[in-house]
């Protein structure tokens, strides 16, 4: 490998970003000082098995990981995809391991049929019920659409999981360009509430109480309880509701609230609400949730200019623009969507897109 | 202080910011502060080995996680009247912002 296709961290944060971004670009990356000042030094279990994840989706990759686990070093393979299973620790939710695979899946060699096994809504990640409402949909503005789907097979809370899912995405041979700059206004609302080994009222008791806060805005709200029984109801008990809210130009935003120890399923409906409500004031094309993923789309695109309106970027996603810089080399411009409106915080990302052909598809 | 932070947003050069300066994401979006040193005061001779003190911002991005955390003033708002009012504009129902 020549020195000069590798790029080089320290610490563990942004991990997963930067794993992908290896792996799209083929580049290699190696980091290093992985909590190396830390009591309990290296990487951790759920680290250990996304690497793991990695290598199952694709031939050829190397990983090396140091005696101490505090650096690694990843050699891209190409993206082999196809039927596979993975198996989550229950550290981390499947939400962590989705998050790079729907970046990854549509470059893959053959269409992805994965199927995860272990939480499905924990308080870290996205849960798998805004993959399937709100994240692959993003997915669809870049023309990758067709049979792109997520089914939730098993429901699993924290602490001991026991869910599965089933991710099923087709492969592109290129990403169309976005141009994506009007917000549109509200028009519905959508909400899934779910509760396992719990009463089931509980999901009914969210909606109401969600319901209290939203019905002032549009009639457009659909609240649906999400009912698994038995054995697809997973292994510990535990509620959630998730809502999004979608404009005229079919703009997503989302919010979700888990349940906690002695929370009311009131107020964790109110808390979702209430978020969801901050989240549409942010305003916007994109939610801040999606902002690495559908700027990682626009840098893939065709050699031709995206534009988005976003609200400002995250720590995550100025950590993501960097290294974006590194293994691409493109940079975005960003300014102001507005000049003229000093009330509105909204930026304009535009950039050139690198044309990125999907390589591993033509090599059968 | 509304009213300061939005002006001092608008003043940003979001590109010079992330491209061009050395400055973590954290310290990108809330400006650079004086890195408060903790008070090295308390020298524990007792034990051999010590854990490196990490800055307080770093303990926050710990976790790598993509859901947003809300914090409860955030969310306080929220309960008020007025504020469930102000993005009415910002569906179909209502009437151009105002």
């Amino acid at each position: 490998m020549a020195q000069a296709g590798l790029v080089q961290y320290s610490g563990h944060q942004h991990l997963r970003l930067r794993l992908v971004l290896s792996l799209l670009s083929g580049k290699a990356v190696r980091i290093d000082k992985i909590r190396s000042e830390d009591k309990n030094p290296g990487l951790r279990d759920f680290e250990i098995s996304l690497l793991r994840l990695l290598e199952k989706i694709t031939n050829g990759t190397i990983i090396e990981i140091s005696v101490t686990g505090t650096a690694v070093l990843l050699k891209p393979g190409i993206i082999s995809g196809g039927p596979l299973t993975h198996d989550c620790p229950l550290s981390r939710s499947i939400g962590y391991f989705l998050e790079p695979l729907v970046a990854l899946a549509p470059f893959a060699k053959k269409p992805f049929q994965l199927t995860l096994r272990g939480i499905t809504t924990d308080e870290h990640d996205l849960s798998v019920d805004l993959f399937r409402t709100v994240t692959l949909p993003h997915l669809q503005l870049f023309g990758i659409s067709d049979g792109l789907e997520l089914r939730i097979k098993k429901r699993g809370a924290p602490p001991a999981g026991g869910g599965e899912v089933q991710f099923l995405c087709p492969i592109v041979k290129q990403v169309k360009t976005l141009n994506f700059v009007e917000p549109g206004k509200i028009k519905r609302i959508r909400g899934v509430a779910h509760a396992v080994r719990v009463n089931p009222q509980f999901s009914n008791r969210m909606i109401e109480a969600s319901r209290s806060v939203l019905n002032r805005y549009i009639p457009d709200i659909y609240l649906y309880s999400d009912v698994y029984k038995g054995e697809e109801s997973g292994k510990s008990p535990g509620y959630a509701l998730s809502l999004l809210a979608e404009s005229t130009t079919s703009a997503l935003h989302c919010s979700e609230a888990i349940s906690q120890p002695g929370v009311a399923p009131e107020d964790i409906a109110l808390q979702a609400t209430r978020a969801l409500l901050a989240e549409i004031d942010q305003g916007g094309c994109v939610d801040r949730q999606h902002q690495t993923l559908v700027l990682l789309m626009m840098v893939l695109g065709s050699e031709d200019v995206g534009r988005c309106r976003m609200g400002e970027p995250t720590p995550r996603t100025i950590q993501f623009l960097r290294d974006v810089r590194s293994f691409f080399g493109t940079s975005f411009k960003i300014v102001a969507a507005e000049p003229m409106d000093k009330e509105c915080s909204h930026l304009l990302y535009s950039c050139y897109g690198v044309g990125y052909v999907n390589s591993n598809r033509t090599l059968a | 202080a509304q009213a300061a932070s939005s002006t001092s947003r608008r003043q940003k050069d979001w590109m010079k910011l992330i491209y061009s300066s050395e400055l973590t994401p954290e310290e990108v979006l809330r400006g650079k502060e004086e890195n408060l040193t903790e008070a090295d005061g308390e020298d524990d001779d007792d034990e051999f080995f010590r854990f490196k003190k990490v800055p307080r911002n770093e303990v926050d991005a710990e976790v790598d996680c993509s859901k947003h955390a809300w914090k409860e003033e955030d969310l306080k708002q929220w309960e008020e009247d007025e504020m469930l009012e102000s993005i009415r504009g910002l569906f179909i129902t209502g009437t151009a912002a105002e």
